[in-house]
Order: structure tokens, then C-alpha cells, then sequence
């Protein structure tokens, strides 16, 4: 074990060498697992060492198979990102990606204040607010082309952006984190903090070749209260993590939890609960489904109507004292003695916006509580006994489980019932897979990109990362200098807040596409080709959920940054066949593209929703479009629906054979060398299959 | 033919002309009567509006082709000949009255259709007319004094195609008058007057809100037949709580209306809420009438994102101010900003003999940390607190000069409480404001920190008029009593200046809010209480003796125990498989799946009322399902018409 430790530190302190050699640049290097990740590593653990020698070999080898592409993928992005600050000169905006507001707002504001670069920075920032807020069409400015002035503004403005994303970067915490599973063993992954718990369950299904059902969770159990809960889809997972105390026994699990879609396949459980059972479990699917409606899919999320008398142990007492409680949307309450149930008569017991709902175990000897249906309402920092902890006591089960699902729906609303449609479709896409053919995800390494890597590198993993799509990819695009290469990492590291909803009027982007576009070469050539337009992106904010054949898709999101194609995918009913070409022309296709820069896409004009436009157009002018695709078809309709939800699920990953849907989730440029490694591990896939 | 003698009152004329009197045979048509009516008297004018109304009947001839004969029209007819539009008072749900024509002469359904047209009100179907209720009290002056805003003057064919103008029907764009009217349609009211809150009339029980629905105009009968004269008074309300489609963009006056409907349903205690609720509320009425001062329009707001970046970007920007620096060096030189300054801390729970001990204090990020001294500051603080995930509350009492801020810190062991007192109302109002910040994780640099602040402090304004001269002071237009934001339940519990705090705290969760953001927030909330969307009927259940209570909501109808006030039965309406009117003894009768069988009499309303209710909230829910935007007009009278319709 020691010399796994050793050559873990090694590793480590190369890892830092070689960014700091790197380094010089302006920027602080992207923070690669090293020095302060030991210290955060550490959660859950007693400290790094000691989590890495309770790991069990091929624990360890996964996982330093994923620092070394971790480390790769850090080496090309700074490589690039030097390349970039180095010769600023390139026009950024080669990207046809546009970036919603901020795009647009460069040109304006450049020429409003030509003169000073510095003032025009600060123009420019500032002014994106009043365009981004204009929600009606964006006016087509266009017409004039950028004058040298507009560009060093833009170059500026590009500078500073790429700045705010390092400084992002350089913050992002990164944990390795043991999962438990139900037969004992356990999974390492690591996780940084911009993953949702959707992701880091994407990556375990790729891990443990599950079914991938929609019951899987991530629960947290906390030894020393004995609680536990699942995590919800969207939440981040690092965030509870890092209130563990560092001693603690706290365990993350990876399991089957029936309760946490119950209330999606049988709502009349819980909105419909005073009938009698019978009449609950004679419901027709139509009324199901009328419920869900109703209750999810309103202006408003309802929440079940719960009364009840439950237990209720008392701050800091050891007795449980019964009272009359509802929930409503606001919060729990319970009804004074002596006063009716009138709402103006309700005392409010909690309110859920700073705390999280846990599952009670054994309680009954714990706390001489009256059953073991327990829960427990607390802010999640609290780990241990305290006053703080309200505890309360169901009578049986059944209202146990109405009463957490209620007030997760109180607490989380509508991203629940996100969560479920989610998880519902990749379960479908993935037991399709599995009919299909059962590659071996262990034989995935570094030329193959394998999911793990994905799930490690924190600029990567959140590229793709359900939420941020839409936002983050624009705005890189529209701000980062040349480097091909490299956009993908940034893009990731941008976006801090979760994706713009989906509801964002119609995409500005070609706009400022346009103005902007002239000078620069496209970076990414890749979207030219294919036919999603990145502008795509910026209504749907969803990357589109994994084609049936969820293989192929994945590959290629390791190489290829950009989720664009995909978001062109959802707005674009029938994607283009060009995607599905992905054999070998293609390669050279892109390669060429690559390097002759051919002029950006001319906007083909900002109807809102004329993405397909975009594409052709700038497909045709650079290299002719790759052979027509064939084949495809079949997944596109999957993909479709994906898209449009706001959290799609996170890229699987794994080998796989046909690149069609890799191809278009790829849209992003990767190197010359990336193509061809991408063509190697196609070349590979179709031989083995 | 025989020839006869048919006279007819015209009101053009005056009331005190005598009736027009023809000569008509039996197969002479309606159109013809007309005919020779207006050549009798003479005068010109455009008479395409007018329409014969026969008195007796309560019916009006619209069919110009039938003959009198097959109306069956005497010489003892009593006709009217008058326009179908005639001018009425329209009381808007903001409270605020307009005159406007409406049409006589058609189903209710449609005249209301015409109204929301000339209002630019989607999906006219979701409201209707009803009966005012009388005023008691104040009849003598204050009729006067009240504003009507007139809309006579828009001419009818104007208003049948609507066309829009920045945004607004034509019609409104014709001159300031009329857009000052279109303004006040959909722009969000300033918070009522305590006092007028306090008079205003306030069911006191679940019988009183079950009246207010007797009231209701039968849709599928015009307004003469309902004893409807030219300018009364009828009331514009939300009757269908089924907002379809709620589309800001669009529905600017729709949007508004409803949220002051909602608004007085909750001051005036129409739905019940709890004590939580209503700050809510009343927290989010304050922000609504704060921002629609600033931002006249609504208008959709920018993503969060976007702002955050912005800001960010902002303040990287004044860092860089003067300074023509390189990347590295921008980098370098960009923190997000700080606050430093004394102040006192107290942990109540330790030593708490110590009482308030003065530290350095310093802001970072999410951080407050604090140091001995201000020269001190460089080295390690005597602690670091992360206010992330805490919650923080005001505890000010202006005129004793307090100024609190309590925090309770979340620590694995529990959580930890920490006053920080303040000197000032200014020093207060930044920290305050960093601490709210903090505690959801943003940092000063954030954009909302500057807005927290001011809010911060228009709350501390408010404290100072309320309490300086008490009730209706000299308000400045930025300081809000808050007695106007809460149900007048309230203003007997709380003093205003017990009341601001508490508003405050429900007022930091959305004060970041847009304008449009804020409104569909208080709707949703509203929707999400457990009464939302009831209409109450008082009824008799067959075999039984008492009165109960029939509550219709959109998605199922309840039985309440009058007595206890108790839900004793739910049915859905997916569950229905159809109802009956008995017309002559007027009772409902409804069979459900699974052979259950209701069936009662109405007591406060006419039956037609409530079978009206349930066909239109069927109907509501089949609005999703056919994609045209048509109203299917028919469906509805289907629906809810009754034997009448038939």
C-alpha cells in the first residue's frame, strides 16, 4: 500500500510540475487534483492517504486512470489556452456558437466607446444586461462589420472572460468519494462540485452495469444521528459531502430506492390518500396520469394536502408528544390545542427552504421512539445531536412515505417530476443498449475514452453536465480566443449557474455570430459540419439525452467538447443526416476544416427558430458536407425529447460502435490528434462489434 | 293581410316620447318593421346597432328575416326599439371602474368575450359578470368622488378586430386618455389604504363567500333578459380559477387583473392562508408595487446567469479602472469586494455575561471574520464565520436606535446564534444586506447587493413614518405601511412596526425578483393554498336535512359539513360520468364511476348557477387537449346551458 501511496503523491506532484511549467501564462492553472484537492479529498475519509489505502486495487487503478486523463486533458487545455493569450490576435469569435446575451452586446458597445480598449470593456460588460433583457427578437444590427476598435474590445472583453473562468476553475473542489453498493463492494469515483447526483449516476451505471432503472439513488446515511436519505437528481453532490465531519462514518450508498419516483407512477398514493385502498389501487393509468398533470404540469406545483397526527419529540427532551399536523406548500404546521384547523389558527412548525428531510433508522431503541417510522428535518450542516433536529414519528410506513414525498415535493417542486422524466428516459435508452450488445466497459482507457474520465475531469464532466449546457457553451464559445483544442474544457468551467431555462426566447445568436464572425477563423469546425447550429443552444439548455444506442454517443463527448449538435438536435426536429456520417470521410472532412478556418457561417439571418438555416449554411461553405448519412434515424427521436427538458441526463460514456449519435453530440472542435484518436476507437469499435 | 296597428317605444326619442306606431301585417319581417320604424321618425342616423326588444317576452328579434307571425307578435306587443350596446359599469378586479358599451343583446358568454376583447384579456371564457355587492354604508358622497374611466367612446367595429399598437390594442393608442386607461388595465395597483382594506365588505364565514356566488350572471342569457339596465353596475371577476396559458407576453392586462384579484381575495380573507402566507404575500405586494414603479412595463426578465456573470464582470472592471494591465495582472488584482468596519458581536448562549464586545470586522466572500483591531486585520482572525446556509433576522428598533442582526449559524454540532450590532442605520443596512447575501452563498459582488440595501432601508424608512405620525403620514412615495399589505386581521395582531420586520424576512426570498417573476410567484403561491379555486354553494343533499356546503374547484367538487367545516367527501370529475338538471324541482343530480350517485338542491344560488360551474370546468379542461385557439363556443353552451340551450 505504501507504494500506492507514493505513486499517488507522485503522480500528484507532477501533475503540479506540469502545470506549473505550464503556468506562466497569466492564468492560474487549472487546479488539477494536487495540493489543495488533498486537503478536500480528504471528506468522507480521514485524510487522502488513508482513503486511498482503504481502496481496493482496482479501485486504485480506475482511479488513476482518470487522473491520468485528467492530467491530459489539463496538459492540452493549457497548452491551448496559452496559444490563445499568446497570440490574442485571431479574432475570438470564430464560433458560430452563439452566446446569448453576451455575444450580441460587443458590438454595440465597442462602437459606442472605440477608442479606449478599457472603456470598452466595460461597455461591453455592462451593456450585455440591456440586450440580454430585451426578450423580443434582437434587432439585426449587423450591418457594419467590426472595425478594429470593436475587436480589440472584443478581444478584451474575451480576455476577461477567459479570467473569470479560470478564477472558477481554480475554486472548484473536487472530492473522491467511495460509493457502497448493495452487494458490499464499493466503486471510487471522483466527483467535483459542479456535478449534479444525475451525473455521478450516469457514471455508476457505466461502472457497475446496472439496469439503470429509475429507482437507483445516491444515499447518504449519517452513522451518528442513524439517518439517511437519497439524494435528489439535481442536487449537487459535493455540496452535503463537505458537511461530513472528518471523522465521521457517514457513508455514501448506491441503491434501489422504490420511494423516490413512487409518487410519479402512483400519485393517487399521495394526492388521493384519504380514500380507501382499494379504490387507490383500482385506478386507471388515464387518472394517473390526469394526476401528474394536474398536480405537476400547472402554473403551480401542488402539494399533497397531509394531516396527521404525528409524534413529535420535543427540543432536547427524550418524550414524544402527539399533535396535529398538515403540510402545506409553505410548510409544515400543526394545529394549537384548543384552536380549529382554520389556516389563520395553524402554527408554523418548520419551513423547508434550510432543511433537508432524512429517513430515521431504528429509532425505537435510539430514542424510545413510539415506531421506527421515523423522520427528521435538518439543516444539512448539522451533524450530530442537537436541539436543532426536529424528529418526527409516523404510525406506520404508509404515512411515513406519504409524508417525506410530500414534503419533498413542498421543498424541490418541479425538479422532482424533472428528475423523474430524466431518469425515466435513460432508463430506456439504456435497457435498449443492453439488449443490443454488452460491450466491456473495463477494457475502456485513455484512447477510448471512458466514462470514468469523464466523470473526473471536472471541466469535462460538466461540459456535458446536464444543466449548464446551453449557457456555458455559448459563452465560451463567443469569448475564447482560437485554440480549437481547448474550448471544450473552458466551456465547462463558465457557466456557473445552471442552465438558462429553456423558455429563453428565441436565440439572438446568429446575430452576434455574425457581426462578430468575420475575422475569425471558426474554431470549432465541427459545428459547421454538423448540422445542429449552435445557436441553437441557447434555447434548449438540455444536452440531449443519449441516443438509444447510447454508445456511440458517448464516445465522442470525450473528445469533442461541444454539445451544440445537440441542442440544435432539440429545436430541430430532424437533425440533419450528416450527423449519422461519422465513418471515415468524415474525419478528414473535419480535419481539413479544421485547418483551413474557412469564414465563419454568415449568419443566415435571426429568425428565432431557424437553427436548421444556420447549419446548411455553414455547412456549405467550408468543405462540403460530409457523405450523407444514412442509418441514424432510428435514434433521433429519442434524442428529441431529451432535449427539451431542462435536465437532460449527463453523456453516458462508454465504448461503443457507431459514432452517429457521438457525432453530433461532439459538435465541439477537437485537435487534428483527436480526430484521428477518435477514428482509431471508432475503427476499433466497428471491428469488435 | 289584414293591416294592424304595432306600437313601438323608440329610445332614441326619449323616455317621454310616445310609442312609434306602424302599420304592419302578420308576414311582414322583422327587418321590414325596422324599415318603416325608421322612416316614421325621421331621423338620421346609423341604426345598425338597433334591435327590437319585446317586453313581455324578455326577448329580443334579432332574426330580421322571420316574420311577426311566426314571432307571434300581437298588437299588444310591447316593443322597444333601442341598440343593442348600451353603456355599463364595469367594476374591474383592481377595484378600479370603467364605462364601457357592452352587448344587451347576446349570450352573457358573449358579451363578456366582447369586453375582454376591447380590454386585450385572453381567454375570455375564464371570467364573467356578476351582481355587485351592494355597498350599504356609504351612499352618500363618495359615489361621486369615484374615477370612472370612460371607454364609450371606442367605436364598436374598432374593437372586433383588434389590432395591436406597442403592444396595446389600437384603440388605446388614440390619445393619452385612453392610454392612461390601458395603464391603469395593466399596471399593478399601489397597496390599498389600510382603511380601505378595513371597509371594504369581508365574508366572514363559508355561507357569506357562497352569496357572493350567487351572484353570477347566467352566461347563456343576454343581460336585458337578466334585468340588466343601461349603466348599472356589474363586477368583471376570474370566475374559472383555470388560467390557461398564462403567456406574459401577452397578457399583460390578464395577467394584471388576475393578480389583483388574487391580491383582494387574500386582504379580504376570500381564501384562507396562514400567518407565514401572508407575509409572504404581503412581502412580495411590497416588491410588486416597489418595481412596477421602476419598471413600468413588465417586462421578461434575463436569466440569472447572465446577471451573475455581469456582475462579475462589473466588478472585475472597476478593479481594473486606470490601470492598463495585462491579463495576469487583472487577475491578480480581482477579489470580489468587501466590507470592513467595527462592530460589536454577542453570542448569547456563551459567557453571556460578557455582553457586546467590539472586534474588527471583515466581509469576504461568504465569510465574516473579525479581528482585534483594524491594525490587527492583517493577521489570522480571532474566528471565520461562514454564513453560508444561515439564517439571519432583523432585530431593529428605529427609534431606540437598535440594530440588530441575529444569525444562526449551522454547525455539525448545531446551530450557533450571533448578534452583530450595528451603529447606524447605514453600517446596518450593508451588513444586513452582505448577510442575507451570504447566507445564500453570493458574495457582495453580487448584483442584488446594491438593490438589498435600498430595501433594506426603505424597511427602516417605513419603521420611521409608521411610528413618527401615525396612520395615513406623509408617506413618502417609497415607504409603504405595511398595514396595506395584509389582511386587517393583522393589523389588530401587529403594530406596523412589528409587522415590517416580519414582512422583511419573507421579503429577502424574493426581492430578486422581476416584476413579471414577482406577480407569477404570487399567483402561484396563491394556487398552491389548499382552498384555491373553491367556489362555495350552500346546498341540500337528498335525504338529507341540514344545509351543507358544495365546494366546486376546478379538478372536483367537496361536501363540507356546515357545522363543523370539515371536507366529508370528494369527488373528481374524471371520475363523473354525467349530471342532470331537474329543472322543475331544481336539483342536480350526478352519477360518478363506481355507481355513486349525488344529487342536491341549491340554496344560495340558482341551481343554473352551479350546474354552470361544473359544465364550465369541464369545459376548461378541454381547452388543452384541442390545439385550435378557437373557442369552441358551442361546447360551452353545451355544457352549461341547460334545457335552454337545447
Amino acid at each position: 500500500m505504501d507504494d500506492i501511496d507514493a505513486m499517488f503523491t507522485d503522480l500528484l506532484g507532477e501533475m503540479d510540475l506540469l502545470t506549473q511549467s505550464l503556468g506562466q501564462e497569466t492564468v492560474p492553472p487549472e487546479p488539477p487534483p494536487s495540493a489543495k484537492e488533498e486537503v478536500k479529498l480528504s471528506y468522507g475519509f480521514t485524510d487522502v492517504n488513508a482513503s486511498l489505502i482503504d481502496l481496493e486495487d482496482t479501485d486504485l487503478d480506475a482511479l488513476m486512470a482518470d487522473l491520468v486523463a485528467d492530467l491530459n486533458a489539463t496538459e492540452e487545455k493549457l497548452a491551448a489556452q496559452i496559444d490563445d493569450l499568446r497570440t490574442p490576435s485571431p479574432p475570438p469569435q470564430g464560433l458560430p456558437a452563439p452566446p446569448k446575451g453576451l455575444s450580441t452586446q460587443p458590438a454595440p458597445a465597442a462602437a459606442a466607446s472605440p477608442t479606449s480598449p478599457q472603456s470598452g470593456t466595460s461597455s461591453n460588460v455592462s451593456t450585455p444586461a440591456s440586450s440580454s433583457t430585451s426578450p423580443l427578437p434582437p434587432p439585426p444590427p449587423q450591418s457594419a462589420k467590426p472595425t478594429m476598435e470593436e475587436i480589440e474590445a472584443q478581444m478584451k472583453a474575451d480576455k476577461i472572460k477567459l479570467a473569470l473562468e479560470k478564477l472558477k476553475e481554480a475554486k472548484v473542489k473536487k472530492l473522491v468519494v467511495k460509493v457502497l453498493l448493495n452487494d458490499g463492494s464499493t466503486k471510487t469515483l471522483m466527483v467535483d462540485e459542479r456535478q449534479s447526483v444525475r451525473e455521478v449516476l450516469d457514471n455508476l451505471f457505466e461502472k457497475t452495469h446496472c439496469d439503470c432503472n429509475v429507482n437507483w439513488s445516491l444515499c447518504e446515511t449519517n452513522h451518528e444521528l442513524q439517518l439517511e436519505r437519497f439524494f435528489e437528481d439535481h442536487e449537487n453532490l459535493v455540496e452535503p459531502l463537505l458537511a461530513w465531519t472528518r471523522d465521521s462514518e457517514n457513508k455514501i450508498l448506491f441503491q434501489e430506492r422504490k420511494e423516490k419516483n413512487e409518487v410519479f407512477r402512483n400519485p393517487q398514493n399521495f394526492y388521493l390518500w384519504k380514500k380507501d385502498k382499494k379504490t387507490l389501487r383500482d385506478i386507471k393509468d388515464k387518472d394517473k396520469e390526469l394526476l401528474v398533470q394536474e398536480n405537476f404540469c400547472g402554473t403551480s406545483i401542488i402539494v399533497p394536502d397531509l394531516e396527521a397526527v404525528l409524534h413529535l419529540k420535543e427540543d432536547g427532551k427524550k418524550s414524544w408528544k402527539q399533535r396535529l399536523f398538515q403540510l402545506r406548500a409553505s410548510g409544515i404546521y400543526y394545529v394549537p390545542k384548543g384552536k380549529t384547523k382554520s389556516s389563520r389558527d395553524l402554527v408554523c412548525f418548520v419551513q423547508f427552504d434550510n432543511l433537508n428531510i432524512y429517513y430515521g433508522k431504528d429509532f425505537k431503541s435510539k430514542y424510545k421512539a413510539p415506531t421506527d417510522f421515523c423522520f427528521v428535518l435538518k439543516h444539512p450542516q448539522i451533524q450530530k445531536e442537537s436541539q436543532y433536529i426536529k424528529y418526527l414519528c409516523c404510525d406506520d410506513a404508509w404515512t411515513m412515505n406519504l409524508w417525506v414525498t410530500g414534503i419533498r415535493i413542498a421543498k424541490y417542486g418541479v425538479s422532482l417530476y424533472d428528475n423523474y422524466k430524466t431518469s425515466e428516459k435513460k432508463a430506456v435508452v439504456s435497457s435498449a443498449w443492453t439488449n443490443r450488445s454488452t460491450p466491456s466497459p473495463s477494457s475502456s482507457n485513455q484512447s477510448t475514452p471512458s466514462p470514468t474520465i469523464r466523470a473526473k475531469s471536472p471541466n469535462q464532466a460538466n461540459g456535458h453536465a446536464t444543466t449548464p449546457q446551453p449557457g456555458p457553451v455559448s459563452m465560451d464559445s463567443g469569448f475564447v480566443p482560437p485554440p480549437p483544442p481547448p474550448p471544450p474544457p473552458p466551456m465547462g468551467e463558465v457557466l456557473p449557474p445552471p442552465p438558462p431555462d429553456p423558455v429563453l426566447p428565441p436565440p439572438p445568436p446568429p446575430l452576434a455570430a455574425k457581426s462578430f464572425k468575420k475575422p475569425s477563423p471558426p474554431q470549432r469546425h465541427t459545428p459547421m459540419n454538423f448540422p445542429p447550429p449552435p445557436p441553437a443552444m441557447d434555447n434548449l439548455p438540455p444536452p440531449p439525452p443519449p441516443p438509444p444506442m447510447n454508445d456511440s454517443f458517448e464516445d465522442p463527448p470525450d473528445f469533442l467538447p461541444p454539445p451544440p449538435p445537440a441542442a440544435g438536435f432539440g429545436s430541430l426536429p430532424p437533425p440533419p443526416p450528416p450527423v449519422s456520417s461519422l465513418p471515415p470521410p468524415p474525419p478528414a472532412g473535419y480535419g481539413g476544416m479544421d485547418q483551413s478556418l474557412p469564414p465563419p457561417p454568415p449568419d443566415p439571418g435571426f429568425l428565432p427558430p431557424p437553427p436548421p438555416q444556420p447549419m446548411f449554411i455553414g455547412g456549405g461553405a467550408p468543405p462540403p458536407p460530409p457523405p450523407p448519412p444514412l442509418a441514424t434515424a432510428a435514434p433521433r427521436p429519442v434524442r428529441p425529447s431529451g432535449s427539451v427538458k431542462k435536465m437532460p441526463p449527463a453523456p453516458p460514456r462508454r465504448t461503443t460502435p457507431s459514432l452517429s449519435g457521438g457525432g453530433g453530440g461532439g459538435g465541439g472542435g477537437g485537435g487534428g490528434d483527436f480526430m484521428s484518436e477518435l477514428m482509431m476507437a471508432m475503427n476499433k469499435k466497428r471491428g469488435s462489434s | 293581410m289584414a293591416a294592424w296597428d304595432l306600437s313601438v317605444t323608440v329610445e332614441d326619442l326619449g323616455p317621454d316620447a310616445p310609442p312609434v306606431t306602424i302599420s304592419v301585417a302578420s308576414d311582414l319581417h322583422v327587418g321590414g318593421v325596422i324599415l318603416k320604424l325608421v322612416e316614421k321618425t325621421q331621423i338620421k342616423r346609423d341604426w345598425s346597432d338597433h334591435a327590437l326588444w319585446w317586453e313581455q317576452k324578455q326577448r329580443w328579434l334579432l332574426r330580421t328575416a322571420w316574420t311577426l307571425e311566426k314571432y307571434g307578435i300581437h298588437a299588444d306587443a310591447r316593443l322597444l326599439f333601442m341598440p343593442q350596446h348600451k353603456p355599463l359599469k364595469l367594476g374591474l378586479p383592481n377595484g378600479k371602474t370603467l364605462r364601457l358599451r357592452a352587448c344587451f343583446s347576446n349570450p352573457v358568454f358573449q358579451t363578456v368575450t366582447g369586453i375582454c376583447r376591447q380590454l386585450n384579456i385572453r381567454h375570455p371564457e375564464e371570467l364573467s359578470l356578476l351582481r355587485p355587492v351592494e355597498e350599504k354604508k356609504k351612499k352618500k358622497d363618495k359615489d361621486a368622488a369615484e374615477e370612472i374611466y370612460d371607454l364609450t367612446e371606442v367605436p364598436l367595429s374598432s374593437v372586433s378586430r383588434p389590432s395591436l399598437y406597442n403592444g396595446m390594442p389600437a384603440h388605446f393608442a388614440d390619445s393619452p386618455q385612453m392610454e392612461e386607461i390601458y395603464k391603469m388595465l395593466s399596471a399593478t395597483q399601489p397597496p390599498p389604504a389600510p382603511e380601505v382594506i378595513a371597509k371594504q365588505y369581508r365574508p366572514a364565514s363559508v355561507v357569506d363567500k357562497a352569496h357572493i356566488h350567487g351572484r353570477w350572471l347566467d352566461s347563456s342569457r343576454c343581460l336585458m333578459q337578466q334585468g340588466i339596465q343601461e349603466n348599472d353596475r356589474l363586477w368583471l371577476r376570474f370566475k374559472y380559477y383555470s388560467f390557461y396559458d398564462i403567456e406574459p407576453k401577452y397578457d399583460a392586462v390578464r395577467l394584471s387583473q388576475l393578480y389583483e384579484q388574487a391580491r383582494w381575495a387574500i386582504l379580504l380573507e376570500d381564501i384562507d392562508c396562514t400567518e407565514e402566507e401572508m407575509m409572504l404575500f404581503g412581502a412580495l405586494q411590497y416588491h410588486i408595487s416597489k418595481v412596477s414603479q421602476s419598471e413600468p412595463q413588465m417586462v421578461s426578465s434575463n436569466s440569472a446567469a447572465m446577471d451573475d456573470l455581469e456582475s462579475a464582470l462589473l466588478s472585475l472592471e472597476v478593479k481594473m479602472e486606470g490601470e492598463s494591465s495585462s491579463a495576469s495582472e487583472m487577475l491578480e488584482n480581482m477579489t470580489a469586494p468587501e466590507l470592513n468596519d467595527y462592530l460589536k458581536i454577542f453570542r448569547p448562549k456563551r459567557l453571556t455575561l460578557k455582553g457586546y464586545k467590539q472586534y474588527w470586522f471583515k466581509f469576504q466572500d461568504t465569510s465574516i471574520c473579525y479581528f482585534k483591531s483594524k491594525e490587527e486585520s492583517i493577521g489570522e482572525p480571532i474566528q471565520q464565520i461562514n454564513l453560508k446556509g444561515c439564517e439571519v433576522a432583523p432585530d431593529v428598533n428605529v427609534a431606540a436606535q437598535k440594530f440588530l442582526i441575529r444569525l444562526l449559524i449551522p454547525a455539525p454540532e448545531g446551530m450557533n446564534e450571533v448578534y452583530l450590532r450595528c451603529e447606524n442605520e447605514q453600517q446596518y443596512a450593508q451588513w444586513m444586506a452582505a448577510c442575507r447575501l451570504g447566507s445564500k452563498g453570493k458574495t457582495l459582488a453580487d448584483s442584488s447587493y446594491q438593490s438589498e440595501i435600498q430595501s433594506i432601508r426603505s424597511f427602516l424608512a417605513m419603521q420611521k413614518t409608521s411610528s413618527g405620525s401615525h396612520g395615513n403620514a406623509t408617506a413618502s412615495d417609497e415607504s409603504i405601511n405595511t398595514h396595506s399589505l395584509v389582511s386587517p386581521r393583522y393589523h389588530k395582531k401587529y403594530k406596523t412596526k412589528q409587522l415590517t420586520p416580519r414582512i422583511l424576512d419573507a421579503y429577502q426570498n424574493v426581492a430578486q425578483l422581476s416584476l413579471t417573476d414577482a406577480v407569477m410567484r404570487f399567483l402561484q403561491i396563491w394556487q398552491a393554498l389548499p382552498d384555491f379555486g373553491l367556489s362555495f354553494f350552500v346546498v341540500r343533499f337528498k335525504g338529507s336535512r341540514k344545509d351543507e356546503v358544495l365546494g366546486i374547484a376546478p379538478n372536483r367538487l367537496i361536501r363540507i359539513d356546515l357545522g363543523v367545516g370539515d371536507v366529508v367527501k370528494t369527488w373528481r370529475y374524471n371520475n363523473m360520468k354525467q349530471w342532470n338538471v331537474n329543472w322543475d324541482i331544481r336539483q342536480m343530480a350526478i352519477e360518478f364511476e363506481g355507481n355513486v350517485n349525488i344529487a342536491f338542491g341549491c340554496v344560495t344560488a340558482d341551481c343554473k348557477i352551479v350546474h354552470e360551474f361544473i359544465g364550465g370546468y369541464i369545459f376548461m379542461s378541454t381547452r388543452s387537449r384541442e390545439k385550435s385557439d378557437t373557442l369552441n363556443e358551442e361546447l360551452f353552451h353545451k355544457l352549461t346551458g341547460g334545457h335552454e340551450a337545447l
